[in-house]
């Protein structure tokens, strides 16, 4: 009796994690690098209906939803004028190592240099491998090349890397950019195909139009189910009104 | 003890069935490739009334009615343009396929990822079958060519949940993979929400029809037997 009123609202719940999503979407619309979240619905599991039913009556226990991956779109890239900062075109991410040695994955190429003249992040977390640039180079002699070699007065210091793994949906996001390999995202191995552009950065491949329609969509859909759980309810009632 | 009681409970049953089943759909109104359900209602066996003394034919009774049997429509619904290289929509009929550990099961929804193996799978991590029952590679650069997945010709396919349909292939279907979109769910919001209104009034009726035999049957056995007429 009561699966229908579950049903509805179950498909509040889903509707609630699409609007999570895209309000998170939203607040990262500016941040560099920042992929936005998919969401995947599903349906729930088929149950015959009652003995007052047919045998092919199955009804549906309604729906959830999760958050399945980031989308793998390239973000705008975005001129700087500043020559430390990197965008990747194309998929990959730069490598880079966190102080306690493990190593995480990022698409923020706004990179700097620490006192020891090393390449980091915009945490100063080590450019994987260390490239070392020679104290007092003035920043804007530096020249990173598609391929990632970074070259100072035409001598090649080396070589920014870009890696991938094969499931990017399983990377841990850890937040500040940066993501981690797991066992469901597999072991991190070398991006082919991508290219590196000095002095631009990579904005957020959130698209502005789409994550508004996403949420209005979201929005009334929440709001339907809503209405399916007044009517179930309405329903309840009118058993309950039933005269002795 | 007055049939009509129970036939206007029988109304109101189905109607609960309808309902569910609505808000199923409802529930499932952003769900990639999802198809609704229509409730078949169907009459009980009627009975036919007999005078007791002569034996004579009266005419027959309904007995009222239960929901037969709830009918998938499979019409393809429009591709949505996603954008991301692993989502597909098939263009027409027919169903991918994916391994589960429970055997084969069909899909149309296409939203589809790699695992940690470079393989294509599900968003629960069960397989895409290419036509020929493989699984299906995913390139270094992160894509898959439509013409990888295999499309299937699915004619008893029943629901399961979780996206997937059981059933058993008979070949090739005529559909085309497409990628970098999704199939919209086939919920049609206004209907069914029309739908569910109108399946709440009809529930409403049953519950006075059951409150006027309800006052039909006490009046009878409160006044009939009176004398003077109460």
């Amino acid at each position: 009796m009561l699966q229908g009123l579950y049903a509805a609202a179950s498909g509040m719940q889903a509707q609630q994690n699409q609007l999570d999503a895209v309000a998170n979407d939203l607040a990262n619309v500016d941040t560099t690098g920042y992929q936005g979240e998919i969401i995947g619905f599903q349906d729930l599991l088929y149950t015959q209906g009652g003995n007052s039913t047919g045998t092919n009556v199955a009804t549906g226990a309604g729906s959830a939803s999760g958050i399945i991956g980031r989308s793998s779109e390239q973000g705008s890239i975005q001129q700087t004028g500043r020559s430390l900062d990197v965008a990747i075109q194309g998929p990959g991410y730069f490598e880079v190592r966190r102080p306690d040695g493990t190593i995480g994955l990022t698409r923020n190429g706004a990179l700097q240099t620490n006192a020891k003249g090393q390449l980091t992040n915009g945490q100063g977390m080590l450019v994987q491998p260390p490239i070392t640039i020679p104290p007092g180079t003035d920043p804007s002699n530096v020249t990173i090349q598609g391929n990632g070699n970074v070259v100072v007065n035409g001598k090649t210091l080396g070589q920014i890397k870009l890696v991938t793994v094969p499931a990017p949906n399983g990377l841990v996001a850890d937040g500040d950019s940066i993501f981690s390999a797991t066992a469901a995202s597999g072991a991190i191995r070398t991006a082919t195909g991508s290219t590196l552009q000095q002095n631009a950065l990579e904005g957020s491949n959130v698209d502005m139009g789409r994550a508004m329609s996403q949420m209005m969509t979201a929005e009334r859909s929440y709001q339907m189910s809503s209405n399916a759980v007044q009517y179930q309810d309405q329903m309840l009632q009118i058993a309950n009104q039933i005269k002795a | 003890m007055d049939p009509g009681l129970y036939i206007a409970a029988s109304g109101m049953l189905a109607e609960q069935v309808r309902q569910n089943q609505l808000s199923n759909d409802l529930s499932n109104s952003s769900t990639p490739g999802y198809k609704v359900d229509h409730a078949e209602q169907q009459s009980f066996g009627s009975l036919l009334l007999s005078n007791t003394a002569t034996g004579q034919q009266i005419g027959t009774l309904n007995t009222g009615v239960k929901i037969a049997k709830i009918v998938t429509d499979m019409t393809p619904e429009t591709l949505q343009q996603t954008g991301q290289p692993l989502d597909f929509g098939i263009q027409g009929t027919g169903f991918f396929a994916v391994r589960t550990p429970n055997g084969v099961r069909y899909t149309r929804d296409g939203q589809f990822m790699s695992n940690a193996q470079g393989r294509l799978v599900d968003s629960q991590g069960n397989e895409v079958l290419s036509q020929n029952g493989a699984p299906i590679a995913v390139s270094p650069n992160g894509t898959v060519a439509a013409s990888a997945l295999g499309v299937f010709n699915v004619p008893n396919a029943a629901k399961q949940g979780e996206n997937l349909y059981t059933g058993t292939a008979a070949g090739r279907d005529t559909g085309v993979v497409r990628q970098g979109e999704l199939e919209q769910s086939g919920v049609d919001p206004v209907r069914t929400m029309t739908d569910m209104i109108s399946s709440l009034r009809s529930y409403e009726t049953g519950q006075n029809a059951i409150n006027a035999i309800s006052e039909t049957m006490q009046q009878g056995a409160q006044q009939v037997g009176s004398i003077g007429g109460g």
